[in-house]
């Protein structure tokens, strides 16, 4: 049987098997080194790291890795730790959130207006957005110091405060300051998706519901707030999976601590990785966290979609 | 149909040269170069004393003609960076260990011993007993120590003046004493500093506390003592909490004060007391790096309670081989040369690089001639008024009893558990029973 390919355009060659003709093949062939890194830097290692969260696999004992099946599963749901880092993870998603959003609607109605300074106060809004996560977590950590810190100068001098005190030591504050510093990076970006959405939205429908005698909160609650349903709904989506993944911010500002105040499941992972060296639970804690983070994404969508 | 412009470049140039481009690379990459590059140790250690042992380096090349690859990583993720390459059979020859991590590496094969090169266990006879039992597991040694220290009890001799206190405290009770009189006269705050946050520190902390009150961790056999009420780490526990929350002595944030700002805390002459590294009185008292340099001193470890000792918690780094480097004939040779060469005598039969790590950042050695020599003689006068107390203290201080191989996972229920406590969460009895479940629960997982 020949294998000569007929190389006129279009021509046969062994479309009769691939069914595929000199311009497809040129495009798979081109296309193929992409398919081929995405291959190896996205599919082996979500593979593999499956493969791996079945093993009892422990770094510093390197000569036994067992096939364990579904253990390490069942293991991580008898965790303490796992629960705990689960309610401490909801608490800061929800807190992290809702007020960025909040706030990230405001802002939004706010710079959709025009006003004198209205260019600059948006540029200006993104200076937290373009701000290093790295950077804005120790910015924060130094404000919350309890020896040099900003925030204790500031509330001392107006005398909201008699002394100095230690923001982040106080476990019952530790999440919520996180969130604090990562709303003041997060708000912006969900800010400029509104606004995005925001303009889209036709002068006619406010100029007819002023017509019908809607006040600025009617306006807002009918017009604005289902025009902006695909904008909020992104938000919200976006918001919710960086939140409840975040990780940088606990390394920089508090270590999972004090005590056990900010041990939440990214911190528990990392923990279990990359201190306990337990790379076999440790993979099937992430599987975890990937799936509920896929699954309150994926309700969140179905939610607003029927609400808005 | 369908039309079809062919490229004035054939396909198959296009491809052959993409297949190429990896190889033209790898030929020059430094890795490329280097692994063409003979008579090589390749060295990894944490970021401490880079400047010194750099130095060091260019020594050892001149008098050996040999070359070292040197890489440093913060200790924060030394372990993990260390482990992962050696998972991964990296080219490592020789690498820093810290005592703690010992059992589970060599259980890991990843340790090679070194009983059987005489050339590096003739140092035994002139090295600290308390060293050489620290690098030794299993009956074998592991290493050569780079350095070994301990925690040492400092106080500021201005803030105890201005007090009207004569003596620094010999009791933790002492202690408690001497703060609350300094606290009442307004010269400070928090007089005792106590740096207890979450980090690679915190057990050394805690050890030296709980030897000092006479209590331990773990029995001969291995077995968790910590939540003993009596020989535990309960009476240590009770106090931290105490310090922190009835006599208010200690700051509440000192559960987020790493060592090193802990240490710019003492030197800034904000504290009376403190527990600090022994190596740490250099920087404390140098004007350059202190505002408190000079008023600084050490005295022994106090006693607590009523089974309370004057002992503290030491450690020790070390050199360690790895089998790789071992199993091969010329590359053993030229790392015992290295690890000789730095843990031990250099060509010229002298302890350089311990002078030198001494001298420059104050660690402490553990090569027992340079107690008598002249320079180490003046450093720890200049810098500590002398070297008696630091040299008695050295005498009492333990190996942690936690060393195990299970010790990475352990640490971080125990840090927790402290916390805890510190910050008034969980009552002492509760925590330790907790710290002490989960030894029990990784040392049986271990058999």
């Amino acid at each position: 049987m020949s294998t000569t390919l007929d190389r006129r355009p279009g021509g046969s060659g062994r479309r009769w098997r691939l069914g595929l003709g000199y311009d497809e093949r040129s495009a798979a062939i081109l296309v193929f080194p992409v398919v081929a890194v995405l291959l190896v830097v996205a599919a082996y290692p979500i593979l593999y790291s499956f493969w791996v969260s079945l093993h009892d696999i422990v770094l510093t004992r390197p000569l036994r890795r067992p096939f364990v099946g579904f253990d390490n599963y069942l293991r991580i749901f008898d965790d303490e730790r796992f629960w705990l880092a689960v309610g401490r993870t909801t608490f800061y998603t929800v807190v992290t959130v809702a007020v960025t959003t909040i706030l990230a609607v405001l802002v939004a109605l706010l710079l959709n207006e025009a006003f004198p300074g209205q260019r600059i106060l948006a540029a200006l809004l993104l200076v937290p957005w373009a701000t290093p996560s790295v950077v804005n977590g120790l910015m924060w950590k130094w404000i919350y110091d309890p020896t040099y810190g900003l925030l204790n100068a500031l509330l001392v001098q107006l005398g909201l405060l008699e002394r100095y005190r230690a923001w982040l030591g106080d476990p019952d504050l530790t999440l919520l300051l996180i969130a604090n510093a990562a709303i003041w990076k997060q708000m912006p970006l969900a800010a400029l998706l509104l606004i995005v959405t925001m303009k889209a939205i036709p002068d006619d429908l406010y100029r007819a519901a002023k017509v019908d005698g809607a006040n600025v909160f009617q306006r807002f609650v009918h017009v604005t707030l289902p025009a902006l349903r695909p904008g909020l709904m992104l938000v919200l989506v976006y918001e919710t999976m960086i939140s409840i993944r975040h990780f940088d911010l606990f390394l920089i500002m508090t270590q999972g601590g004090p005590g056990d105040a900010s041990f939440t499941l990214s911190w528990l992972i990392y923990v279990e990785t990359f201190r306990s060296l337990r790379f076999g639970t440790g993979a099937a804690m992430s599987y975890v966290l990937a799936m509920a983070t896929f699954l309150l994404s994926w309700a969140v969508i179905r939610w607003l979609g029927k609400r808005l | 149909m369908t039309m079809s412009v062919k490229s004035p470049v054939p396909r198959r140039r296009v491809l052959a040269g993409l297949a190429a481009a990896p190889a033209l690379l790898a030929g020059m990459s430094p890795r490329g170069a280097a692994a063409q590059a003979g008579g090589t140790v390749n060295f990894v250690g944490w970021s401490a004393a880079v400047d010194q042992v750099k130095a060091q380096i260019s020594a050892f090349e001149r008098a050996t003609n040999l070359r070292v690859n040197y890489e440093n990583f913060p200790w924060a993720q030394y372990r993990t960076a260390l482990v992962t390459r050696l998972v991964g059979n990296a080219p490592i020859d020789v690498a820093w260990i810290s005592d703690a991590w010992l059992p589970e590496f060599a259980e890991a094969g990843w340790l090679a011993e070194i009983n059987d090169v005489p050339q590096l266990m003739r140092y035994n006879a002139e090295a600290a007993e308390y060293c050489t039992q620290s690098m030794i597991y299993g009956g074998k040694q592991y290493g050569l120590a780079y350095y070994g220290d301990h925690m040492s009890f400092m106080y500021n001799t201005e803030i105890l003046q201005r007090a009207g206190i004569s003596t620094p405290p010999t009791t933790w009770d002492e202690v408690v004493q001497q703060s609350l009189r300094i606290k009442q006269q307004g010269i400070s705050e928090f007089p005792l500093l106590l740096s207890l946050a979450a980090d690679t520190w915190l057990i050394e902390f805690v050890s030296a506390l709980t030897f000092a009150f006479g209590g331990r961790f773990t029995d001969e056999q291995g077995n968790a003592v910590m939540a003993d009420a009596n020989r535990g780490a309960v009476r240590a526990a009770r106090f931290m909490r105490e310090a922190i929350h009835t006599h208010k002595i200690v700051s509440a944030g000192a559960v987020e004060t790493p060592e090193i700002n802990g240490l710019r805390a003492m030197g800034g002459g904000s504290h009376a007391f403190g527990i600090v590294p022994t190596y740490r009185i250099r920087a404390l008292n140098d004007p350059s790096q202190a505002s408190a340099a000079g008023k600084i001193r050490i005295a022994l470890m106090p006693k607590g309670g009523p089974d309370g000792t004057n002992a503290t918690c030491g450690w020790i780094r070390f050199y360690g081989m790895t089998p790789g480097a071992k199993q091969d004939r010329a590359r053993r040779e030229r790392a015992v040369k290295f690890v000789e060469f730095f843990g031990g005598r250099d060509t010229s039969g002298e302890y350089s690089m311990q002078r030198l790590l001494l001298t420059d950042v104050g660690l402490p050695t553990c090569a027992m001639p340079l107690a008598q020599d002249p320079v180490v003689q003046q450093f720890w006068q200049r810098w500590a008024g002398g070297g008696e107390v630091i040299a008695q203290q050295a005498t009492l201080a333990k190996k942690k009893d936690v060393i195990s191989p299970w010790f990475g996972e352990w640490v971080e229920t125990s840090n927790q558990a402290w916390q805890s406590v510190c910050l008034g969460r969980a009552e002492p009895e509760a925590a330790m029973r907790t710290a002490a479940a989960k030894w029990t629960e990784l040392k049986r997982a271990f058999r």
